[in-house]
């Protein structure tokens, strides 16, 4: 029979190791965003004007079947980005869209949203009824987060996080925040093997730990040394700065250019957006 | 004379106040001049540098720079810091911490843009001193996925972007492979030959005899207990094993079991 204490501190263990290994992956792979395909290729200044003009399109749009033509679009688009459509839908249309069924579930009946009946069913004595303007509500709140979320998912897919932040300046946002959260960005994969690291050295000297309090103090103590670590690291990474010329007010490299492509495609967006938008309020 | 660059006088420095790191370092070095601090771990070698760059300041005695006193208000002052720091680059040990910025374009570019230089100007240094380091094809990675080698190749970029007339190099070549320790002593030979200071910690003996003519050996009382010419410093064997520069050690090769010492300037049967 296998050890109860043995199980939790697998259960933990595996946690741990799974968390950093999902902190590497999916923040600081950028295998993506190094493909060379459309989107890729676009000024991520505009292509982040254009994302934020489809996300505004598709929670203004009131309709499902134009929000799912623009979630057509977004498929269309990444098919064009090279990303591989069948891991696009696992992180886009699995568990969010699942979610958001189950927030709106109640909406479907009768009795929060009272219409023509759809559908109804007896259950243990209850009677249930569908409605269509719940069936409706449903569906376009469903599609509405799909698109979203997939806009968004395809955005940070094809933009290096970098390139992300720095389009943060076009809105006003302060060059140290920006240089700050770059900078956070870029030792958070630092720590996670570092943590990494202790964890495994831990492992090889202490072995099994056979007692929850024991197990309780090794964590203790390791997030004491990461904390440690990270102020003193802190400190020389503020002395680096300094030798190189910083006195507080940073000064960074701002490389985009805009290219006839970028301007090709900002106005494509606008029509797009435009023509949704026509579509769905005076058509 | 005019030609010093720095002078070291009665420098004693510790952390936190009651952990001595240098004790009554005393030195002048001169522009042109290619000088190697040598010495056993903890005895001082990194912090002598991070004075030498302005980045700490002296407990007691002081250290001079281009004939100004490094003093901790100046370096607080925009625009004396900026003659300083235009002037002396240093490359950390750790490549890690001196690359900071989240790809390499933007780490060389951190420097002259912090000096105020033309943002073409910056582009044209990039493209230059990657060519010089061989480094074009890692300009738009992200430091964390670079090996070690390479991480310390763009640290050196990241300096020389600058072009600064000193470069302090701490511990520049530990861990590094054959072919990147041979590009770095190239690189430094080649700096010293254009007229830049060369000061390098190392504790990696077989490079001294390229990078430096004048060595300084720190010993744990955390002070120099000898300056002088490297080969003169080299081949003094109880200095360096003194000091746990060098070790004795048993090997076989050539069939046969055999003790020796470990110098730099030596053959060894």
């Amino acid at each position: 029979m296998s050890n109860p204490l043995h199980k939790r501190r697998d259960f933990i263990e595996r946690s741990m190791l799974s968390a950093l290994s999902f902190i590497k992956e999916a923040t600081l792979s950028e295998e993506y965003a190094n493909r060379k395909g459309f989107l890729q290729s676009l000024d991520p200044r505009f292509k982040t004007i254009s994302f934020l003009a489809f996300l505004v399109t598709a929670v203004s749009l009131k309709s499902a079947a134009l929000i799912g033509t623009l979630y057509g679009f977004c498929l269309i688009l990444a098919f064009f980005s090279k990303i591989p459509i069948r891991k696009f839908f696992a992180r886009t249309l699995l568990f969010i869209p699942l979610f958001s069924l189950c927030i709106v579930l109640p909406t479907l009946f009768g009795i929060v949203t009272p219409g023509e009946p759809v559908w109804s069913f007896h259950v243990s004595g209850i009677n249930g009824i569908i409605t269509r303007p719940g069936l409706d509500g449903a569906v376009l709140f469903v599609v509405r987060i799909a698109t979203s979320v997939s806009l968004v998912v395809l955005l940070s897919l094809t933009t290096r996080h970098s390139e992300l932040l720095k389009v943060l300046r076009l809105f006003g946002v302060p060059q140290i925040f920006v240089l700050t959260v770059s900078m956070c960005y870029r030792y958070l994969h630092l720590f996670a093997t570092m943590v990494e690291n202790i964890f495994t050295a831990v492992k090889s000297r202490v072995g099994v730990v056979s007692q929850q309090r024991h197990g309780q103090k090794i964590v203790a103590w390791n997030i004491a040394t990461t904390w440690n670590r990270t102020t003193h690291m802190s400190e020389e990474v503020y002395m680096a700065m300094l030798s190189r010329g910083y006195t507080g007010e940073p000064r960074l490299l701002s490389e985009f250019n805009a290219t006839p492509k970028d301007w090709l495609w900002l106005l494509c967006a606008i029509i797009i957006c435009s023509g949704l938008f026509y579509k769905g309020y005076f058509l | 004379m005019s030609d010093i660059i720095f002078e070291v006088k009665d420098v004693h420095y510790s952390y936190l106040g009651k952990f001595p790191a240098l004790c009554g370092v005393e030195m002048t070095i001169r522009s042109g001049e290619k000088i190697a601090v040598i010495g056993a771990n903890g005895t001082g070698k990194s912090t002598l540098l991070q004075l030498l760059d302005g980045l700490i300041f002296p407990d007691h005695g002081h250290v001079t720079a281009f004939g100004e006193r490094l003093l901790e208000n100046s370096q607080n002052d925009e625009k004396s810091a900026h003659r300083f720091r235009r002037r002396v680059g240093l490359v950390f040990q750790n490549a890690d911490i001196q690359l900071f910025c989240p790809s390499v374009k933007e780490d060389i570019a951190f420097g002259p843009l912090q000096f105020g230089v033309a943002e073409e100007e910056v582009n044209r240094r990039i493209l230059e001193v990657a060519k010089a380091l061989d480094i074009q094809h890692l300009l738009d990675r992200v430091p964390h996925q670079l090996s070690i080698g390479e991480k310390r190749r763009v640290a050196i970029a990241s300096v020389l972007a600058i072009d600064p007339d000193v470069y302090l190099f701490d511990e520049p070549t530990a861990g590094l492979d054959p072919l990147t320790v041979r590009h770095i002593i190239d690189f430094i030979v080649t700096a010293s030959q254009r007229g830049k200071t060369i000061i390098t910690a190392t504790h990696d003996l077989h490079i001294i005899g390229e990078i430096a003519d004048t060595v300084y050996v720190f010993g744990r009382n955390k002070s120099i207990v000898r300056g002088g010419s490297s080969e003169s410093v080299l081949n003094d064997r109880t200095l360096l094993e003194s000091n746990n520069l060098i070790h004795i050690h048993r090997h076989h090769h050539g069939g046969r079991e055999h003790v020796h010492q470990h110098l730099p300037l030596e053959p060894h049967d």
